[in-house]
């Protein structure tokens, strides 16, 4: 019998999401689940707005709940448009070589802690050769449409669930939404007899 | 967009709020001013009897509180939110599921499957905004929240709480909904745009998620448990 199936939905350009990445891929290690990484559209890149005041206080926020859990936070690119695109098509890449986590958690570093922009080769490439991936094929997914379409299934998935941001987990149809509810969510997966002994 | 626009957009702007995010300085001197002078701290909470998240708050702070020399200032607020946002009534559905959540944290299963309307609750927030702070005021607003969120289900009967007043203060309440107005302007001028937000010493936290991070703030002013 195939382990009970987690989605994890993920956008580049969400600190949050940075700062949910190496607690929420260690569920996979913690718990017998299936963890699959969505990445979805930037809110921003979905026609929303965000008002100022909800961006500055994410800034701050995040800064303080990354100073808590030992992350950097600061040197910042930010990766709307390009920068996002490419990544989201990179991580697709890297999920089909089962390097999702080493990808996305390197690529989320390199974008809220290291100042890197991926929307350059130069930052791009930085990028995949610190998460053991090959330029080449790093490259080519850039332009594979069938790359593209799954992210834009992620992101269309993300609305049909009726949700509004990331990061969300879902599992057994319920929503976890952000950084602070995985905690809630190992707890419902221990409650379900999924820890891994 | 010229370069340089992109970098200070990219780059620069979101630096300098973080850099300055940082600096403490000023809110340690002020709260220190205050020990000297013999001036409690303050935490102000605002938040809204409808909202389940707010109820988590007022209770988780109200434990938090205990044996810190800070003033817990309850400020109710009715209107709130992003300006048309679209998933307004998503996050009113959601917050019922978090709201389970948040309850268990704490030893308390939520009672009711359905949000509250702001307006069913809106007498609430107009009697405690024109109260006086202190000891009454925070058993009441505790109180409530409970009875609100973890007690019961389906229609609220005023008759209920207003005996809980008369418990906590000896008298009737008095509606002052110019007073919760008041509250929500501050509110917006302080920063939140959503409840329960806490403000301390310059900052403001979402009161539900960022229980620790008030915690060492409040250390780091000082105002530690004694």
């Amino acid at each position: 019998m195939s382990a009970p199936r987690v989605d994890y939905f993920y956008s580049f350009r969400s600190p949050y999401s940075y700062l949910s990445g190496p607690r929420g891929f260690a569920l996979a290690d913690d718990f017998e689940i299936d963890l699959h990484f969505r990445g979805v559209i930037p809110m921003m890149m979905r026609g929303e707005s965000v008002p100022t005041a909800k961006r500055m206080h994410t800034m701050r926020d995040v800064k303080r709940e990354a100073d808590r859990l030992g992350m950097p936070f600061g040197r910042i690119h930010d990766p709307l448009g390009e920068g996002a695109t490419r990544t989201l098509a990179v991580s697709e890449y890297a999920i089909d070589l089962g390097r999702a986590r080493e990808f996305v958690l390197t690529a989320s570093r390199a974008i809220w802690g290291e100042a890197t922009d991926p929307a350059t080769d130069e930052g791009l490439r930085q990028i995949c050769d610190a998460a053991g991936l090959d330029w080449d094929g790093c490259h080519a997914a850039l332009s594979d449409p069938e790359l593209a379409e799954r992210v834009e299934a992620n992101t269309q998935q993300l609305v049909e669930i009726g949700h509004w941001g990331v990061p969300v987990f879902v599992f057994d149809e319920e929503q976890f939404w952000g950084q602070d509810r995985i905690d809630d969510l190992a707890l419902v997966l221990a409650d379900a007899g999924l820890a891994r002994h | 967009m010229s370069k340089l626009r992109d970098r200070a957009e990219r780059e620069i702007g979101p630096r300098l709020i973080v850099a300055a995010s940082t600096v403490t300085a000023p809110a340690r001197a002020a709260a220190a001013a205050r020990r000297v002078s013999g001036r409690s701290g303050r935490l102000e909470l605002y938040f809204g009897f409808d909202d389940p998240a707010s109820a988590f708050a007022v209770l988780d702070l109200k434990r938090r509180l205990e044996g810190r020399k800070v003033i817990f200032d309850l400020l109710p607020v009715i209107e709130r939110g992003i300006e048309d946002d679209p998933a307004l009534e998503r996050k009113r559905v959601y917050a019922i599921t978090d709201g389970r959540r948040l309850g268990r944290r704490i030893g308390l299963t939520l009672s009711r499957s359905e949000p509250i309307d702001p307006q069913q609750t809106a007498f609430l927030a107009s009697w405690v905004a024109a109260a006086p702070r202190g000891a009454a005021l925070t058993r009441f607003c505790a109180e409530a929240c409970r009875r609100l969120w973890f007690e019961s289900d389906g229609p609220i009967n005023q008759g209920r709480y207003e005996q809980l007043w008369r418990e906590c203060f000896g008298s009737a309440p008095v509606a002052d909904i110019a007073a919760v107005r008041a509250n929500e302007k501050q509110m917006t001028n302080r920063g939140p745009y959503e409840t329960p937000a806490a403000w301390i010493g310059g900052r403001w936290f979402f009161a539900q998620d960022r229980s620790a991070q008030i915690a060492d703030w409040l250390d780091e002013l000082g105002w530690v448990v004694k």
